[in-house]
């Protein structure tokens, strides 16, 4: 079960291109799927015309639609044209299409496993992959645990395995436990690679850059500095289609558990001893231990009315397609948390999700607490806002200072002054997609930009607990109007400590 | 300010009919890459505020001359909406990357402007159309050209999304009467309006403390300019003045009681009011109790 400790290879050493994975197969369950198509396959393509794919490599998509090799592959085609980043280049496509293989199978019927195993031997024969595998998980949650199942049970005694397993990781605590278990029964935790594509970004890897790379950060990076923390993950998408999934799970679920907890983890956390999983994880599960339950009036709800979005009238929540006209689904989140430990003693983080927002924008903000004297009348700084450092995952990832400096020109008169700073422009090469970052990262056996077990059931068990505070109350939903920044209860949370989101 | 004014050198430029407001965003971000590759430096940008303004057709051409007088003089990105009510339903936009080059230093000053034709039922949807376009954490300016439809839904929404709201009460029909609609506890107010009475407030200001018992003002000059005036000067008082009113392009001539005041000397552009008006942050009770106080 236990992995071979891999064996850097001695050639790539001085050639600038230090992570070329081993030799391996890397098989898509749910390849007709919407992320296949959307995410896993265009960043294959991505990967393959970077050169960061072994030369020895296989892809097998697997899903019951009834398609031929070739079917599949003009599929991926369509896919790579539609959604890749870059220009489509015909001899990268088939270099990755020679390589492609697909089956149609139905996970409950074993036998198709058989013959899944089969293929796979083949392939090894063939364009000697060794017996590595990566699986992928693509597939919807009740799919999950017989295919967890067949494959654990249909290891090969060489080569590695390495399952990629996407959200949601569970539905709630006990589920997230049960999942774990089921996992752990065929495959060690070194071994699963759980995927929370908010990680694969560069701004999110950033702010660890940011934090611990900078040695002017990090000293008032703590209660005594930091007034508070917000952050925000707005969408101004409505359910597209996966009404189905999103009735049950709710922002809470869908980003609140994962996403926006993860942002909290790593803008809260200690710095770790070193950049290796293990202690990037640790530091990551401490933070989330140390918050506390948030009251139930430190957490807002709410569900989008009708209005408009870019310019388009939008429906309210409960009459788009799939929802039921009373739903009770929550579309949005604000929460003020508390992390209780030396660092972050009373500094709040304020946290607001959402559907049919204003803006697209994920942005972490770091308010610091205002000069302590400043030493000019008042009338010259009416317009200064304390200093504020704004991470912005999207949709421009960069950072921004605000700082207030003297306006050119007769007496002493301070206002604010964004800095702002894409990354972009600022390396001349263009940013990596988060899944093609986890693909490679996942081949390598580098899980550091992957959750581990116990990070998401410290998620479960805080979501849990607000959760059980809803049971008691019933908000009149809709309440807020799609296209604003969402009821008017999360402007409160915020006004009720003399403070205020960023209005824009 | 006026020794550094200079026009823009260096244009990238995007445009586009019938766009999504995502092709908008887009846009910006590529043209600042663009540049910034052309600039050979890091990219780096410093900014204060949004700059929006609200443009009925009958005042495209002012507010364009407006807004190229202001120059490098605040940093920003400007959003110039020309509703189009009457159209199919659309957007057509454009969107400039300006960069000002400062006298005797290595150094530009970059403004983007984005201008946005709303036509058909987009007029209606203003803010969320310009909710994406916002710089982010920054302060957001609303001119407002003409009469701003206060209390109605679509004139309301716009309000709400800035910070100060600025207009020019000289371009409305109904003053006096409408000042007391203004929605102070909204966004902060700035009227131009207001800003061009102050070279006259200054005047009668040094006349303290006898002005302190004015009973009458007599004022040769705009209606609104006239207005404010007077009720300025019943607030600041705390007394009944009596108005006089000689319609006039500009403010010319003011008596006290029968005794005429000295002309100021300023006579600033409107690149330079609206400028002040976007040096203001905070509330300014001032104009605000004269504005409540100019009704009667
Ligand atoms: N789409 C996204 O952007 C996104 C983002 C984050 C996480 N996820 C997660 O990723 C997973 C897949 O999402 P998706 O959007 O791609 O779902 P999807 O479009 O519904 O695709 C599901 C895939 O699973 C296959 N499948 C389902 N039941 C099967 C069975 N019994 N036997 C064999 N194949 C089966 C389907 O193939 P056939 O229909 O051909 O059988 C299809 O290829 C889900 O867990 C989702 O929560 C998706």
């Amino acid at each position: 079960m236990t992995e071979a400790p891999a064996v850097e290879n001695p050639l790539l050493e001085g050639l600038g291109q230090r992570r070329t994975p081993e030799p391996c197969v890397l098989v898509v369950f749910g390849a007709s799927g919407d992320l296949t198509h959307r995410k896993i396959i265009p960043a294959l393509y991505a990967l393959a015309l970077r050169k960061l794919l072994p030369e020895k490599f296989a892809i097998v998509g697997a899903a019951r639609s009834e398609w031929t090799d070739d079917e599949f592959r003009d599929q991926m085609e369509h896919a790579v044209r539609e959604f890749g980043r870059d220009d489509f280049k015909q001899d990268v496509w088939d270099w990755l299409a020679q390589a492609t293989r697909y089956i149609s199978l139905d996970f409950a019927d074993e036998t198709k496993e058989n013959d899944l195993a089969g293929l796979l031997n083949e392939i090894d024969e063939e364009r000697g992959t060794r017996g590595n595998r990566v699986y992928y998980l693509a597939v919807p949650p009740q799919a999950m645990p017989t295919i967890v199942r067949e494959v654990g049970e249909r290891r090969k005694s060489e080569g590695w395995v390495r399952l990629i397993v996407e959200k949601p990781f569970g539905h709630d605590l006990a589920s997230a436990r049960e999942l774990t278990a089921l996992l752990s029964e065929h495959f060690t935790e070194e071994e699963v690679f759980r995927i929370d594509h908010y990680l694969g970004k560069e701004t999110v890897q950033n702010m660890l850059a940011l934090r611990f790379a900078n040695g002017i950060f990090e000293p008032i990076w703590n209660r005594q500095f930091v007034d508070h923390i917000q952050i925000t993950v707005a969408e101004t998408l409505g359910v597209e289609g996966r009404a189905a999934y999103y009735e049950h799970s709710g922002a809470i679920r869908d980003i609140f558990q994962n996403h926006a907890l993860q942002l909290v983890a790593l803008t809260a956390m200690e710095p770790p001893i070193d950049f290796t999983a293990e202690s990037v994880r640790n530091e990551k599960v401490k933070v989330l231990k140390a918050i506390r339950t948030p009251a139930p009036e430190h957490v807002v709800r709410g569900q989008y009315g009708p209005g408009y979005i870019e310019g388009k009238e939008v429906p309210l929540y409960r009459e788009e397609e799939g929802v039921d006209p009373a739903s009770m689904t929550e579309t949005f989140v604000a929460a003020k948390l508390l992390v209780d430990n030396w660092r972050w003693a009373d500094t709040p983080i304020y946290l607001r999700i959402g559907k049919r927002l204003a803006r697209r924008e994920t942005t972490i903000g770091i308010q610091f607490k205002r000069a302590p004297h400043p030493p000019f009348e008042d009338a010259t700084t009416e317009e200064l806002q304390p200093n504020m450092l704004l991470v912005h995952v999207q949709p421009d990832e960069g950072v921004s200072l605000a700082i207030g400096a003297k306006v050119p020109g007769q007496g002493m008169r301070i206002r604010t002054v964004h800095m702002d700073f894409l990354y972009g422009g600022a390396f001349r090469t263009e940013l990596p997609e988060a899944y093609e970052r986890l693909l490679l990262d996942a081949m390598l056996g580098d899980q550091t930009l992957f959750t581990r077990s116990d990070e998401v059931e410290e998620q479960w068990a805080l979501v849990d607990a607000i959760v059980s505070g809803w049971a008691r109350d019933r908000p009149a939903f809709p309440n807020y109007a799609a296209g604003t920044w969402g009821p008017a209860g999360s402007d409160e949370l915020t006004r009720r400590d003399g403070r205020a989101w960023l209005r824009h | 300010m006026a020794a550094t004014l200079s026009t823009a050198v260096h244009t990238v430029e995007w445009s586009g009919e019938d766009v999504e407001v995502g092709d908008v965003v887009r846009a910006l971000c590529q043209l600042r890459e663009e540049s910034a590759h052309e600039a050979e430096g890091p990219n780096l940008r410093t900014s204060v505020m949004t700059h929006l303004a609200w443009v009925p057709s009958e005042w495209e051409e002012a507010a364009v001359g407006t807004l190229a007088g202001l120059g490098e003089r605040h940093p920003s990105r400007g959003i110039l909406l020309f509703p189009e009510p009457d159209g199919d339903d659309g957007i057509d936009a454009k969107v400039s990357m300006l960069a000002f080059p400062l006298r005797e230093q290595r150094r530009h000053i970059a403004a983007e402007v984005v201008e946005l034709r709303l036509r058909g039922q987009t007029s209606r949807a203003a803010p969320s159309i310009v909710n994406p376009l916002l710089v982010p954490g920054l302060p957001v300016f609303l001119r407002w050209r003409g009469r701003p439809p206060f209390g109605d839904h679509e004139g309301d929404q716009l309000i709400d999304v800035c910070d100060r709201l600025i207009y020019d009460s000289n371009e409305w029909p109904d003053v006096p009467q409408v000042y007391a609609e203004l929605p102070f506890d909204r966004a902060a107010c700035s009227d131009i309006a207001w800003r061009r009475t102050e070279p006259w407030r200054g005047v009668l200001a040094r006349l303290w403390p006898d002005v302190g018992e004015a009973r009458s003002l007599r004022v040769r000059g705009p209606l609104a300019e006239t207005s404010l005036l007077v009720g300025w000067l019943r607030s600041r008082l705390e007394r009944e003045v009596e108005l006089e009113h000689d319609d006039a392009d500009e403010l010319t001539e003011i008596d006290v009681d029968g005794h005429a005041c000295a002309a100021p000397r300023e006579h600033p552009s409107s690149s330079d009011l609206l400028s002040a008006e976007l040096d203001q942050f905070g509330r300014d009770s001032v104009y605000e109790a004269a504005a409540r106080r100019a009704v009667g």
